[in-house]
């Protein structure tokens, strides 16, 4: 335990009580467990991106000692029923949904589309089963563009929908559109492309599936991030009641969207396991986490700008097309998002927003840390670009731009209040902790010795969770609580964390809200049957959970003071409980230890008028909510002979309200940022133009390594308090939101000596290098070919 | 099947695996050793590495047959008494991991190339990680405590 000078855990950086297991090898992952008579399962998988599937036969895989059973898609569809995507059925998708089985019977839509499942006594011999079932397929013509998938005479990847189409073409307008365009000085057009890339947690998708017959229960070790979600996936699939399907959950190697609900895979081996009476495991590979797991961002925009002469943003109006893959996923429901979102901080009279999803023969959309966040890439680039139209430092544009924080608040067009917004003051923050005056100089310096810096920021809000709006709440988030007999505070919560430590910053706010000491309360995990419905994602971890446990803590607590009212024969109102003791305030010698109480109480030391069940169930709806934010702000050093950009220093400044665990919170920033300087400089989930799949290891999806992020400087502002108790915020996704137009920023300020303008976010060297070549704006083109510049080899390089 | 012994983690074990299996599949399954991690199978992002007779090498990439004879520390054998080792400890300290599946390969390689270089600066640490991938947290913190962690032995020799 640090020796913590502060008198509260609450805004010290606690050390993790996860560490201890994760340092010592003594972590529990879902590989990890082995059931007794567990069997392994491995996947068939499609070579071909768009096929009709003549045949399967299995029959020598069966006859292959080692292999248990063999289930193709035919197989899978005769023991399950239809389901929705558990994350669609919550949220619910638009317009109809594709028909498809479990696993392809009639056809395969994607490279890696699973087409049958082998169960053996070990993955070896199940991998072995694989390679003797033999598939015949009927090419198809592959749809690998949303622009062909959109043309009426594409093929339709699913039958009962007749087109590609997974969210029709549908448009809406805020504010006064054509008005305000039409009395601009100025509009400007753009076209911008956001690439494919995704989530690659360390650890894939994996779970252990074990059916007891005779209880007619299915137990499900996952890597989820919700217990529940998975469970209604999984029971919907079978045909089972939810209550028949335990769902538990141990440590998880990181998700960033990925592992929410039960995948297709996760329910096939489910539906293996009844099949055999044998605990079944499936632990996806990287190829297959590279190839099917899913994938994200790939979309593309036109938009048209009004502004004034003074470089003030007047109006958007935007068309979106989202890339979705092939199976129904989160991408029909992102550009709602967007829309939402678009304005970010910014005083905008009017934005036009229109969008469509296309279905293409690529994988599945899956949400990936701020599955909306084009809307920031495209505000903030244009921004840029805006100002170099108008001679505008790119700082200065976004000061004129910036809403200024009124009382009542100043509504974004898209109607959300932007109540205790602070861009401006982490836009000046910034500029001075970089000395933006000094680098310009240096700039000026470096160029005149043929050596290209530029300087680039960025900012973005982001609902974690959101301000209490107009139509009022922010969902809810439940929590149980309860003081154990051995006098530790339990939490009981259906968040599931997966690297984000509310273990840790859970038991911080309830230690110091009870007066116990951290080491005297438990947050418990990752179990269906005991921990409330709940679901980690969407950066909403910190302000509901974090309000909850903090209410839930009190009501708790004054639940205890009752009863000890009762054993101490004092008034409730007079106790105080610090360092785990109970005591009557001014007299020190009463103290009586929070562990005895509890003993106490489960013995039943109750004359029946004191409630002795010292638990609770508590809800909390978001208090008055609240946005994070702030400015980001990226000097690259691009190498104009090689094309490779060099990320020399990176500053952010943020505003996610009070802190609860500042190490945390810094690290959740730096790991959102490295995935977004990854995003731009490296990652690119690739196709060819007939479908083949072409970044299916590490040595092609080139993941940044400490020698490509740099150092990530932080300050944080904690400048306006809108609720009494909760003012923690959500900082899961900002990093990544904001960190791509920041370092896209930087690298279009370094050429600028050049005239390169971007209109894209993946900026390999040879793109780097094609983009000095053309020394002009692109508009309307698709992404260029990009080559992927391999990894040399494994292990060390020089950095 | 192949009858090999080997020591690990000080102590003499033997197995019989089949010849096509890993030594990060061997230690995990056939000894039940599961904190060495499984992240890639090709030999990228470092997961599992283990220090085999002195040098952190991929047991991804290595038949167990081929570990015969050989010495191997995994992470469970840094703490084997219960204490963490300096660099564990100074990990914790800096905050260094988030969701730990990573950090049994980071612990490993920068257990090993602290001891051939005890006065290494950030860059060299940061080159002496780079063949270890970590998608949470940014690298910064890891580098944190393999720097603290040289530090604290400097300042007991």
């Amino acid at each position: 335990m640090t020796a913590i000078a502060a008198e509260r855990y609450t805004g010290a950086s606690i050390k993790r009580s996860e560490d201890p297991r994760i340092l010592t090898g003594a972590g529990r992952y879902v590989d990890d467990i082995k059931l007794p008579g567990m069997l392994h399962a491995a996947f068939v998988r499609s070579p071909l991106a768009h096929a009709r599937v003549l045949s399967v036969d299995a029959s020598a895989a069966r006859e292959l000692p080692g292999v248990v059973a063999v289930l193709t898609g035919a197989d899978l569809d005769a023991m399950t029923v239809p389901a929705p995507d558990p994350l669609l059925a919550m949220f619910g998708g638009s317009g109809p949904m594709p028909e498809f089985t479990l696993l392809a019977t009639d056809k395969v839509r994607l490279v890696g589309d699973p087409v049958a499942i082998v169960v053996a006594e070990s993955r070896y011999i199940a991998e072995d089963g694989c390679e003797l079932v033999e598939v015949e397929y009927e090419d198809l013509p592959p749809v690998m563009s949303a622009a062909f998938a959109l043309d009426p005479g594409s093929p339709p990847l699913f039958a009962n929908l007749g087109n590609n189409v997974a969210r029709p073409l549908s448009r809406k307008e805020f504010g006064d559109v054509a008005g305000t365009f039409a009395a601009a000085d100025r509009v400007m057009d753009f076209h911008v492309d956001v690439h494919r890339h995704q989530n690659v947690p360390m650890e894939g998708r994996a779970c252990i599936a074990s059916y007891d017959a005779e209880l007619g229960l299915m137990t499900v070790h996952a890597a989820t991030q919700s217990v529940h979600i998975t469970r209604n996936g999984i029971a919907t699939r079978l045909g089972m009641d939810a209550d028949k399907v335990h769902v538990l959950a141990g440590d998880i190697g990181g998700s960033f969207g990925l592992k929410i609900g039960a995948s297709r895979e996760e329910q096939a081996v489910a539906a293996a396991s009844r099949h055999v009476g044998r605990p079944v495991k499936w632990v996806e590979d990287r190829g297959e986490n590279l190839t099917v797991s899913g994938q994200a961002r790939e979309e593309s925009f036109d938009i048209r700008a009004a502004f004034g002469d003074d470089g003030v943003l007047l109006g958007l109006d935007v068309r979106m097309v989202i890339d979705t893959g092939a199976y129904p996923g989160m991408g029909g429901l992102v550009p709602s998002i967007v829309e939402a979102m678009l304005p970010g901080p910014y005083k905008l009279a009017a934005l036009g927003f229109e969008s469509t999803a296309a279905i293409t023969n690529k994988a599945t959309y899956v949400a990936y840390r701020g599955p909306w966040a084009s809307e920031t890439f495209i505000r903030e680039r244009i921004l840029d670009v805006i100002a170099k139209d108008l001679g505008l430092d790119p700082v200065e544009i976004r000061l004129r731009n910036v809403a200024a924080r009124t009382e009542p608040p100043a509504m974004m067009i898209t109607g959300r209040p932007l109540a205790g917004v602070t861009t401006r003051e982490s836009l000046e923050r910034v500029t001075q902790l970089v000395d933006y005056p000094a680098f310009r100089r240096r700039q000026a310096q470096a160029r005149e010795q043929g050596r290209y810096l530029g300087i680039g920021v960025a900012t973005f809000i982001e609902a974690a969770p959101g301000p209490r709006g107009p139509e009022g709440g922010l969902g809810m988030e439940s929590m149980r609580l309860r003081l154990e007999e051995d006098g530790i505070v339990a939490l009981f919560t259906g968040q599931m964390p997966h690297g984000q430590s509310h273990q840790t910053t859970l038991a911080q706010i309830a230690a110091d809200e009870f007066g116990v000491p951290f080491e005297q309360v438990r947050v418990v995990v990752g179990d269906s049957a005991v921990v409330p419905f709940g679901l980690t994602g969407g950066s909403r971890s910190a302000t509901m959970t974090g309000g909850v446990a903090l209410h839930g803590t009190r009501q708790l607590k004054a639940k205890v003071l009752d009863f000890a009212a009762h054993l101490m024969e004092a008034s409730a109102q007079d106790l105080v409980i610090t360092d785990g003791n109970v005591w009557v305030r001014g007299d020190p010698e009463s103290a009586v230890a929070v562990s005895e109480i509890a003993a106490r109480a489960a013995a039943g030391e109750s004359d029946g008028d004191v409630d002795a069940e010292l638990e609770v169930e508590a809800s909390y709806d978001g208090g008055q909510g609240g946005w994070s934010g702030g400015t980001h702000c990226a000097i690259v050093d691009v190498d104009v002979e090689t094309g490779i950009v060099k990320v020399e220093r990176y500053i952010a400044v943020e505003d996610c309200g009070a802190l609860i665990n500042p190490a945390v919170v810094e690290g959740q920033i730096r790991g959102g940022v490295a995935q977004g300087i990854g995003a731009v400089l490296l990652e690119r989930s690739a196709y060819t133009e007939d479908g083949n799949f072409q970044s299916a290891t590490f040595m092609d999806y080139l993941m940044p390594t400490a020698c490509d992020v740099p150092r990530i400087e932080i300050e944080h502002l904690q400048t306006v308090p809108l609720d009494a108790d909760v003012n923690f915020r959500g900082v899961g996704e900002g990093g990544m939101i904001v960190a791509p137009p920041t370092v896209v920023n930087a690298i279009e300020d370094a050429l600028e000596p050049f005239g390169v303008r971007i209109y894209e976010q993946h900026l390999p060297p040879a793109r780097i290098l094609e983009l000095i070549a053309a020394v002009r704006p692109r508009t309307g083109a698709g992404t260029g070919p990009g080559r992927l510049p391999g990894r040399a080899g494994q292990g060390p390089r020089r950095c | 099947m192949v009858d090999i012994t080997l020591r690990v983690n000080g102590a003499t074990r033997t197995g019989s695996p089949e010849v096509r299996k890993t030594l990060a599949d061997f230690l995990r399954e056939d000894l039940s050793l599961t904190g060495t991690h499984v992240g890639c199978e090709h030999g990228v992002c470092g997961a599992c590495t283990v220090i085999l007779d002195g040098r952190a090498v991929r047991s991804c990439l290595m038949l167990a047959v081929q570990a015969a004879g050989s010495d191997v520390t995994t992470i469970e054998g840094l703490a084997a008494d219960g204490e963490m080792s300096t660099l564990q400890q100074a990990m914790w300290d800096s905050h260094s991991f988030q969701c730990g599946f990573c950090t049994p390969g980071f612990v490993m390689q920068a257990t090993a190339f602290l001891g051939d270089h005890p006065d290494a600066d950030e860059r060299q640490i940061r080159e002496a990680l780079s063949g270890n991938i970590c998608r949470c947290t940014g690298y910064q913190s890891i580098v944190e405590g393999v720097l603290l962690a040289a530090e604290r032995n400097r300042e007991r020799s």
